[in-house]
């Protein structure tokens, strides 16, 4: 049984059709890759997952349990935590308290040991730990992302949603930042990566996904993608990986 | 000599008055950063819980403090009510409709209330049993300092509250980001009727503590509303140090202008400063020309 599978499912954004039959799945310990060009519904399909957009069609499945009609809280605490794009930091809090809020989905855990997590989450990106208890609106753009990711780990998540984590972050940090992926990947959650950035994703990713325009056309390891002429054209800006 | 004591005199009065205010305007400010709406309602809050304590301790002759007590809890569950009744239903409509809905529950309450306890304004009992204390020249009255460590011990609850806790942060990250804050798993819908409890219950203590200086009535709600609201504007709009000093500084401005100028234009004074603010410092004391940060 897959970890999640979405199963022919269709989204709307009033009367745009954002997804149109949509069916994938990851597997558990996956690192799996949605690529695709803007608007292709990349995001929407991460939002569709975690319950910010409801489908009009299909089934999202999360352990083999149909999760559609669940509302974002109730899906953050089966234990999926979607950072989206923009990276949505809290920015009248400090970054200590955007960390310890990413917890949220967890009941009863006492504040001594979120405490004690979000000094392990310091240590995982250490680039945003003099920041602590600057406020979050202060943060460069690759400190946002650091501890948007940073918030998001703290759900302990089964299933992590990253919405292009390397939007607008100068090559060295993307770098920096994927490294940490692997890390996290490595420790053993599941990840679904969106990302313009192909080259950079098939890098890490297990399998990837092509979208284009609300339907899935192409689907393989990063090296069937990577040699896949059409997608390499289109998504790869003709670079040989 | 005679002429500090004098303003002393009216600058404690002022505080007091000021810190009434302020507690209305401090809900009025949870309320806008929760929800982004200005709750119409807001003064109604002041004016049911000084009823509710008419109710308890005039009427049925509970003792002061239980009276009191009942009257918080009473209004922690008309906050419930008012949540789910007033605000809940148009929650995903814009700001438009919320206000005017909280605009029809503050004409229903006041017509409500009208019917059941009737025109006549009542009195209520001060909290000491004592007149006051002369200190220096300066008479303090009792109510006045019991408004006054009320005020000081609230503001100091609440700063404690959201500064300190992690629900306290919730509600925080609730009124800056909602979306977000849901996908942490935050539950918005309780987060927001816990914000309407809080400010229910503020609205309430301020009834209850203005009752015995200017009676429970009907209007007592309109008026300090909109003296709060001019508060919140002259402080800082949405900031909550700004509420608090804006009507500390609104209750010191109207007794030192009704004492050196004119009394029966008491109640203008308010608004010329709210006047003066928005003509010259728009966004208020605390307030910041920002622009959207992407």
């Amino acid at each position: 049984m897959p970890l999640l599978e979405l199963r022919n499912v269709a989204s709307y954004y009033g009367n745009v059709q954002a997804l149109k039959g949509v069916s994938l799945r990851v597997e558990q310990g996956e690192l799996v890759t949605l690529l695709g060009a803007n608007g292709a519904g990349k995001s929407t399909t991460l939002k569709t997952i975690s319950g910010l957009v409801v489908p009009a069609q299909g089934e999202v499945l999360f352990e083999g349990k149909p999760i559609q009609k669940l509302g974002p809280e109730a899906i953050a605490r089966l234990g999926i935590s979607h950072v989206p794009e923009g990276r949505r930091i809290f920015p009248g809090l400090t970054v200590r308290e955007n960390i310890l809020l990413g917890a949220s989905n967890r009941k009863g855990v006492p504040r001594r040991q979120l405490e004690e997590e979000a000094d392990e989450k310091f240590t995982v990106f250490p680039e945003i730990k003099p920041f602590e208890n600057a406020l979050g609106w202060t943060l460069s753009g690759g400190q946002q992302q650091m501890l948007a990711v940073a918030r998001g780990l703290m759900a302990k998540p089964k299933l992590l949603l990253l919405d292009e984590p390397s939007l607008g972050l100068a090559p060295l940090i993307v770098q920096n930042l994927f490294g940490t992926i692997r890390t996290i990947r490595a420790a053993g959650t599941t990840i679904l990566l969106v990302e313009q950035n192909a080259n950079m994703a098939l890098s890490v990713a297990d399998r990837g996904y092509v979208l284009e325009t609300g339907s899935l056309t192409v689907e393989g390891t990063p090296k069937e993608l990577l040699g896949n002429e059409e997608v390499r054209a289109a998504y790869l800006g003709g670079h040989h990986a | 000599m005679q002429f500090i004591t004098e303003n002393l005199q009216i600058l404690f009065t002022g505080l007091g008055l000021g810190s009434i205010y302020a507690l209305v305007a401090l809900g009025f400010v949870l309320i806008i950063r929760a929800t982004n709406v200005v709750n119409f309602a807001q003064g109604d809050f002041a004016m049911l819980g000084g009823y509710a304590m008419v109710l308890f301790f005039t009427g049925l002759g509970w003792p002061y403090w239980i009276a009191f007590i009942g009257a918080l809890l009473a209004m922690a569950v008309f906050g419930v009510l008012f949540n789910y009744g007033v605000y809940y239903p148009l929650r995903h409509r814009s700001f438009l409709p919320v206000l005017i809905s909280t605009l029809g529950a503050s004409i229903f309450l006041q017509n409500t209330v009208l019917y059941v306890a009737g025109p006549q304004p009542k009195p209520l009992d001060k909290l000491l049993n004592f007149d006051g204390i002369t200190l220096g020249g300066v008479f303090l009255d009792s109510q006045y300092i019991v408004i006054l460590v009320a005020t000081v011990a609230l503001v100091f609850f609440t700063f404690l509250f959201f500064e300190k806790t992690l629900l306290g942060k919730k509600l925080q990250a609730t009124s800056q980001d909602k979306d977000m804050a849901r996908l942490l798993g935050i539950p918005v819908a309780l987060m927001i009727a816990i914000t309407f409890i809080y400010s229910a219950v503020l609205g309430g203590i301020a009834g209850v503590l203005v009752g015995p200086i200017l009676f429970v009535s009907i209007g007592m709600g309109s008026i300090i509303a909109l003296k709060a609201f001019a508060a919140t504007i002259i402080g800082g709009f949405g900031d909550v140090k700004g509420a608090i000093v804006g009507g500390l500084l609104l209750g010191v401005i109207e007794s030192l202008a009704a004492q050196h100028i004119s009394v029966p234009y008491k109640d203008a004074y308010a608004f010329l400063a709210l006047f003066l603010f928005l003509l010259f410092r728009p966004q208020g004391i605390f307030g910041e020309k920002v622009s959207e940060k992407a």
